[in-house]
């Protein structure tokens, strides 16, 4: 088979995962290429999602059968494998031509977990030392693979992961036979442990070797199976305290292949799958609980307004916040500003008193903030106590749909939010 | 009503702006040949003097911060009407009130400089993703760019640390420039493409198989051309491989 051909199948069975981060990593040393600290988009595809590493299987073949999956054994499609060989040079050609920041190697599950991980490794170990690469490397780990084979990932990959899939032990039964909660969180709790171990070794030696320096991730999918949006907000709060990820990725699910099991969808969740990023994004950067969000008698995130926005709206008492003297995480709730507007605010106040018109030119988006905050005892927004009219007034600002998501209001979370430790489309 | 007028170089300009810094309230800033003759201008040559650019300098970084001197340095290299009367109001201000200066977000003279360097530091930043090299014939990565800002000089490093194993060119086509990496040394230099270039034999294949990869990376479902036009603009896509 051309190697043109088989990247084709491999890409296509790739692109569904959604991680595309590059960043928070930076490997020294002679050789070639240096994971760029910040990371780096090369391109954008046609749905707008970012590429910078080249996304890949090593093989589309699976023993296993996934309901949900593509290469799920049952699946009538073409299969093809790259050698190790194949995988090392391909990225390394892409990589000089600045095509890409590294590679993203995935695969299904060829013969045993054992036998794709030792492939994989094969294959990122020749990248590493023949073609001395410094780039960027994401590896999955192989869910039931030897735990000596897993504990080599970190040594040779900048990041890895073992991807949830589904949000509960009953749906991973139900629908990846093969797959339970241990065969996924055994082996991230271990890799935890280890990224951690290193850590410390690194901290007392510096010259010993550093260990999946930027971490590990995961992905699950969305709509897939009847999980409420407060179980899956709940499950990632826990994975960053307590396995702590880097990153878990959301993946509006996509009806590949036709189940029984599945729901019919007409189309992917793209907007749920947008508001669980905005909850994600209030827990790792805007100092929110799970449990502020979301309760037993609202599971499931608003459509309509971004969840920042709807917990301002159902805790008015606790509005409006004076710029001028409010700490900064109060100034954060606020809807309409960002970690950048929030920051800019801290500093400017050190300059002299701001005023409401100030607030507009440090970013604030004051059509939303306008209800939220005063400037020196200054309120322009509306003075009734109930939620309502303000909830009428948002409505009325948002911007105009068009069928499409108020993708907008996603790009500037992105571009609030710490640009330097975060890079791409959510 | 004096005009202090710099041959386009940042020496030439930091001596420019000294000189006008120093000569009070109403004078100005231009780059020579781009000025407007008028009745009550009377122009004056600063040229290019090592010691007064160094003097500049320590004004943005002492009596500001290192953050001032970053801001000056990269509002210089965006190319707006207004830059040079922008960072001449700025240094006004950095000499009036030292570092202080850079706190003040919600005035227009900060404000409009902090957004001119954003805008040259977000396209350089971008630019990063956007080179592409292609190998020609003796091996050496040879990209062509056309940047808004002239963002050549802070793409270097980058690719330095990354590329330092290969020879380079990053040819900046709109300005006529091009960085040129080899055995291990940078230089800039002037550079206008005479004759067609002389690609390496798998270039073409290679080419080939990443447009397949980009291709094949989108997902139908999601198709979103505006979200994509809004991340890579059209006016960059003309040196992007996968676009061509
Ligand atoms: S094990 Fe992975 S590749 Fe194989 S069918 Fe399941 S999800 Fe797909």
């Amino acid at each position: 088979m051309e190697l043109q051909e088989k990247l084709e199948i491999l890409a296509a069975s790739a692109k569904y995962d959604a991680s595309c981060a590059s960043s928070g990593s930076s490997r020294g040393g002679r050789g070639t290429g240096a994971a760029h600290i910040s990371g780096v988009c090369h391109s954008w595809t046609a749905d707008g999602r970012c590429v910078s590493l080249l996304k890949i299987l090593m093989t589309n073949e699976c023993v296993y059968d996934c309901a949900y999956c593509l290469n799920r054994r049952s699946n009538d499609a073409p299969r093809a494998i790259l050698t190790p060989d194949e995988i090392a040079g391909l990225t390394f050609e892409f990589y000089k031509r600045n095509y890409i920041e590294g590679l993203f190697l995935s695969s299904g599950i060829v013969g045993s977990p054992d036998r794709t991980m030792e492939l994989m490794l094969t294959a990122v170990r020749k990248l590493r030392q023949e073609y001395r690469f410094n780039g960027y490397v994401h590896m999955k780990v192989i869910p039931g693979a030897d735990q000596a084979l897993i504990d080599q990932a970190g040594l040779w990959a900048d990041r890895v992961s073992v991807n949830i899939e589904l949000p509960t032990d009953k749906s991973l039964r139900l629908l990846a036979p093969g797959k339970t909660k241990d065969t996924v969180l055994v082996p991230m709790n271990r890799l935890a442990h280890k990224i951690a171990e290193h850590k410390d070794e690194r901290r007392s030696i510096k010259s010993s070797p550093a260990y999946a320096p930027a971490g590990q991730s995961t992905q699950l999918i969305v709509g897939a199976t009847p999980e409420t949006d407060r179980e899956i907000v709940k499950l990632s709060e826990a994975l960053y305290a307590k396995m702590m990820l880097k990153r878990v990725y959301y993946s509006a699910f996509v009806p590949v292949t036709k189940d029984s099991r599945l729901p019919a969808l007409t189309e992917p969740p793209l907007l749920r799958e947008h508001r669980l990023y905005q909850a994600d994004w209030l827990l790792r950067f805007y100092g929110f609980k799970a449990d502020e969000l979301l309760d037993e008698a609202h599971p499931t995130l608003d459509l309509a307004f971004d969840p920042k926005t709807v917990w301002a709206l159902n805790n008015l008492d606790k509005f409006p916040v004076e710029v001028n003297d409010a700490d900064y995480e109060t100034i954060l709730r606020v809807p309409g500003i960002g970690v950048t507007s929030a920051r800019r605010i801290v500093r400017a106040r050190r300059a002299g008193a701001l005023r409401l018109e100030d607030l507009k030119k440090l970013g604030v988006v004051m059509k939303r903030a306008v209800y939220f905050v005063t400037a020196g005892g200054k309120y322009e927004g509306i003075r009734k106590e109930s939620g309502e009219a303000i909830r009428t007034k948002l409505l009325e600002h948002k911007p105009s749909g068009n069928g499409q998501l108020d993708l907008f209001s996603q790009a500037d979370l992105v571009r609030e939010t710490l640009p330097a430790t975060v890079t791409g489309q959510l | 009503m004096r005009t202090y007028l710099y041959n386009g170089s940042f020496e030439s300009f930091l001596t420019a702006l000294a000189m006008a810094l120093k000569d009070g309230e109403d004078s100005a800033l231009a780059m020579e040949g781009q000025a407007r003759e008028d009745l009550f201008t009377e122009f004056v040559n600063a040229g290019s003097d090592p010691a007064a650019a160094t003097a500049m300098r320590e004004l943005f970084e002492r009596r500001g911060s290192a953050e001032s001197w970053q801001h000056a340095r990269f509002a210089f290299l965006s190319e707006t009407e207004d830059r040079d009367a922008a960072l001449l109001a700025y240094a006004r201000l950095i000499k009036e009130k030292g570092a202080a200066a850079d706190n003040m977000l919600a005035d227009d003279r900060v404000k409009r400089v902090h957004g001119l360097s954003a805008s040259v530091g977000g396209e350089a930043h971008m630019f990063k993703g956007f080179v592409r090299f292609s190998e020609l014939a003796d091996k050496t990565l040879y990209a062509k760019i056309e940047p808004d800002h002239n963002i050549l000089p802070l793409l270097t490093g980058h690719f330095r640390a990354r590329l330092g194993a290969f020879n380079w060119i990053i040819h900046d086509v709109k300005r006529g420039r091009a960085a040129l990496y080899f055995r291990g040394r940078l230089i800039f230099a002037p550079l206008t493409q005479q004759k067609a270039l002389e690609f390496a034999g798998g270039e073409a294949a290679v080419q080939g198989l990443w447009r397949h990869f980009f291709k094949t990376a989108a997902i139908k479902e999601r198709t979103n051309p505006e979200l994509q036009r809004r991340n890579v603009p059209l006016k960059y896509r003309r040196h992007l491989t996968e676009f061509e």
